[in-house]
């Protein structure tokens, strides 16, 4: 009996702890655009922000869920968005395909929905997709690679993979490998980083010299990877300026702050800064114009970064780079 | 020739009481295997690079080679980890003490590992869902103090990840001394008997009155304190939080502690084979890096070759097993057979 009361306790406290989150989708007739996210990380964190700002602007007001990482608990927020009541819908998936369930249901409700960050395009469910163009970002950084290295001989190049499943991860892989073609100088070596993981980034950079010492240059598919690359440069007295004899050429991709302090500071080559907010206004006003019945065409819409190679560059532009602005959910 | 033969038998014994023989020739075996398709595995500067890699996963194998020796598990140590290097890195950020946020940083895994142990001794709960519970609790702080930003930190507090002694990697000479102390504890104190006890049967170390209680709380504190010594080691080694750290790393761990010999069901283990299993860990994907192997086949590859040395231990540990069986049947006929004898002459 104690058992039961406990259990029955601890679920009322949970319901009244989520009930007033329930009961303000529901309020007046206010319109109202449901976030489902995939993950909170920075970078997801400013394209979101970029979303709510939008949407607000819009006279929406906005509820979002967090999945975690979770594919399931995604479906379930998915679920939980439409029993509320959401105008507009805005998804980046965890899973494209164990998403799509939810994204049906959303659909049968006669509620639009918008992938952001992530294409899904086995999806019948979305109306369109906004997203990073992250083959133009790994191009970018490839070609970078293919000018500064030109006159160096034959030498390698070490390539950190993302997550080896990740879209953005896989069309930043094909535009830095597209970028480096014409430089017929330049191996391309890849290495894993797990789960887009800085300690895996790391050891991988480690073996990755220790394999060929002579590495000339290390491109890092993702910004926080920069600091495991440099600490690895550092051990093995490598971590030289762009300009100084037997440096190593570094670019990443994402605009966090650390990578782009590098870049002040002279170790790292360069960042392509995501437009994370622009993506983020993207989605929401698609979804708005979607949700006023104008037509928006089935397409992932690609918004390219922005590449800073020098001091100057960042300086000037900091306060539209990502990863200089305080990022939060709240 | 009888001499001969008692000698051989000592040996077959002696081996056999050390747990960590399988992982070791496991490891000579991957090492020539390496060492013959890469002309860059056998330098020093690389055997160097894995002993300072396995050194994360050996550290926390350690503290975890207790918790698994009562018979528990410790899903939350990969949280501890994050949550001890969230913990360094704001608190070196905020007040350029490195001392403080070691300090914090141990403290508060030392804390989640008592935590742990109360919860799974006093709530009886099965370690796995109390330890799973545990890790999303660990895990939710840790996101919740960073805001999942990716925060470095000054590379002049990654000493500890970093630095050297006289030549000698820092990590390695602090896996070097927690290993010595971890095989002390388990080896040569009442601590490390009750532990075995404890998982042999905690039933019947608890009615001979031995301190189960305590033995427990113990086992999960060092679990924790291990995981958080190396999410400062880890830290420093990558001059940089990313809430991504240690993702994983406990079911890496759990596999080093059983491939070094301790039994998931408790009662036996060794603190040495947990850090050779964490070594061997480590040169499965030094090895595939060295080689330039494709990113995508690693996971099959570490499966295969996890999956190969866990049989190989398996049909040796059954093997030893028998011999043991067999000798102590000889044994025990040889003296029934005296006993015979004895009471026929009488």
């Amino acid at each position: 009996m104690k058992k039961v009361l406990t259990i029955v306790m601890t679920v009322a406290l949970v319901l009244m702890a989520v009930m007033p989150v329930a009961a303000n989708g529901q309020q007046d007739s206010e319109k109202v655009m449901g976030i489902s996210i995939d993950n909170a990380f920075p970078s997801r964190i400013a394209t979101v922000m970029g979303i709510i700002s939008e949407a607000e602007a819009r006279g929406y007001k906005v509820i979002k869920y967090n999945a975690n990482g979770d594919a399931q608990k995604q479906n379930a927020d998915v679920e939980n968005l439409v029993n509320e009541g959401v105008d507009a819908l805005l998804v980046c998936a965890v899973d494209m395909d164990t998403i799509e369930v939810a994204l049906m249901k959303a659909k049968s409700a006669g509620i639009p929905i918008v992938s952001y960050d992530r294409d899904l395009p086995e999806s019948e469910a979305i109306d369109c997709s906004v997203g990073p163009d992250s083959y133009s970002d790994g191009l970018y950084c490839g070609e970078y690679f293919a000018e500064a290295l030109k006159d160096k001989g034959d030498v390698t190049v070490l390539e950190l993979l993302g997550a080896l499943n990740d879209q953005n991860g896989i069309e930043r892989s094909r535009g830095f490998n597209d970028g480096l073609k014409s430089a017929s100088n330049v191996k391309i070596v890849q290495a894993s980083t797990g789960a887009w993981q800085l300690d895996i980034a790391l050891k991988s950079v480690q073996d990755g010299f220790q394999a060929e010492p002579d590495i000339a240059g290390v491109f890092a598919p993702a910004c926080f990877f920069v600091a495991g690359i440099e600490t690895v440069l550092s051990d093995l007295g490598k971590l030289h300026k762009v300009g100084e004899e037997g440096h190593v050429v570094v670019a990443g991709i994402n605009g966090e702050k650390g990578a782009c302090d590098s870049v002040i500071a002279g170790t790292c080559d360069g960042v392509v800064v995501m437009g994370c907010h622009a993506t983020g206004v993207k989605a929401a006003e698609f979804a708005d114009m979607l949700v006023k019945g104008e037509s928006v065409k089935r397409d992932y819409y690609l918004i390219a970064g922005d590449f800073y190679t020098t001091a100057e560059e960042i300086e000037k532009n900091k306060e539209n780079i990502w990863g200089y602005q305080k990022l939060s959910l709240d | 020739m009888k001499n001969k033969e008692v000698s051989m038998d000592r040996i077959k014994e002696y081996l056999s009481s050390k747990l960590w023989l399988s992982v070791v020739i496991a490891i000579i075996v991957l090492c020539v295997v390496f060492s013959i398709l890469s002309p860059a595995f056998l330098q020093w500067s690389n055997f160097q690079a894995v002993l300072v890699q396995s050194s994360i996963t050996g550290i926390m194998a350690v503290g975890l080679c207790f918790v698994i020796m009562t018979g528990g598990i410790d899903i939350s140590i990969g949280a501890i980890l994050l949550l001890s290097a969230t913990v360094f890195a704001y608190t070196v950020n905020g007040t350029e003490s490195f001392m403080l946020a070691f300090l914090a940083s141990l403290s508060t895994a030392t804390l989640a590992g008592v935590l742990n142990g109360v919860l799974v001794y006093y709530f009886k709960m099965a370690p796995m869902i109390t330890t799973l519970a545990t890790y999303n609790i660990y895990n939710g702080i840790a996101l919740h103090i960073s805001k999942t930003e990716n925060v470095p930190i000054d590379r002049g507090y990654t000493f500890l990840g970093n630095g050297r002694i006289a030549n000698i990697p820092v990590p390695l000479m602090i896996l070097l001394a927690i290993t010595l102390i971890g095989a002390y504890l388990l080896s040569h104190t009442r601590f490390g008997t009750f532990v075995r006890a404890v998982g042999d049967s905690q039933v019947s170390a608890t009615e001979s009155n031995l301190p189960t209680r305590r033995t427990i709380v113990s086992a999960y504190t060092l679990a924790g304190f291990t995981a958080g010594l190396a999410g400062v080691l880890l830290i420093s080694r990558t001059a940089g939080l990313q809430n991504s750290l240690g993702v994983g790393t406990e079911f890496t761990c759990i596999a080093a502690v059983v491939l070094g010999g301790t039994a998931l069901s408790g009662g036996s283990g060794s603190v040495v084979g947990s850090v050779f299993g964490a070594v061997f860990l480590i040169l499965i994907d030094n090895g595939l890096n060295l080689l330039q192997a494709s990113p995508f086949i690693y996971d099959a590859v570490r499966g295969i070759v996890l999956l190969a040395a866990v049989s190989v231990d398996r049909m040796s540990t059954a093997r030893q097993a028998k011999t043991l069986l067999e000798q102590k049947a000889l044994r025990i006929g040889s003296s029934i057979i005296k006993q015979v004898k004895k009471t026929a002459q009488a």
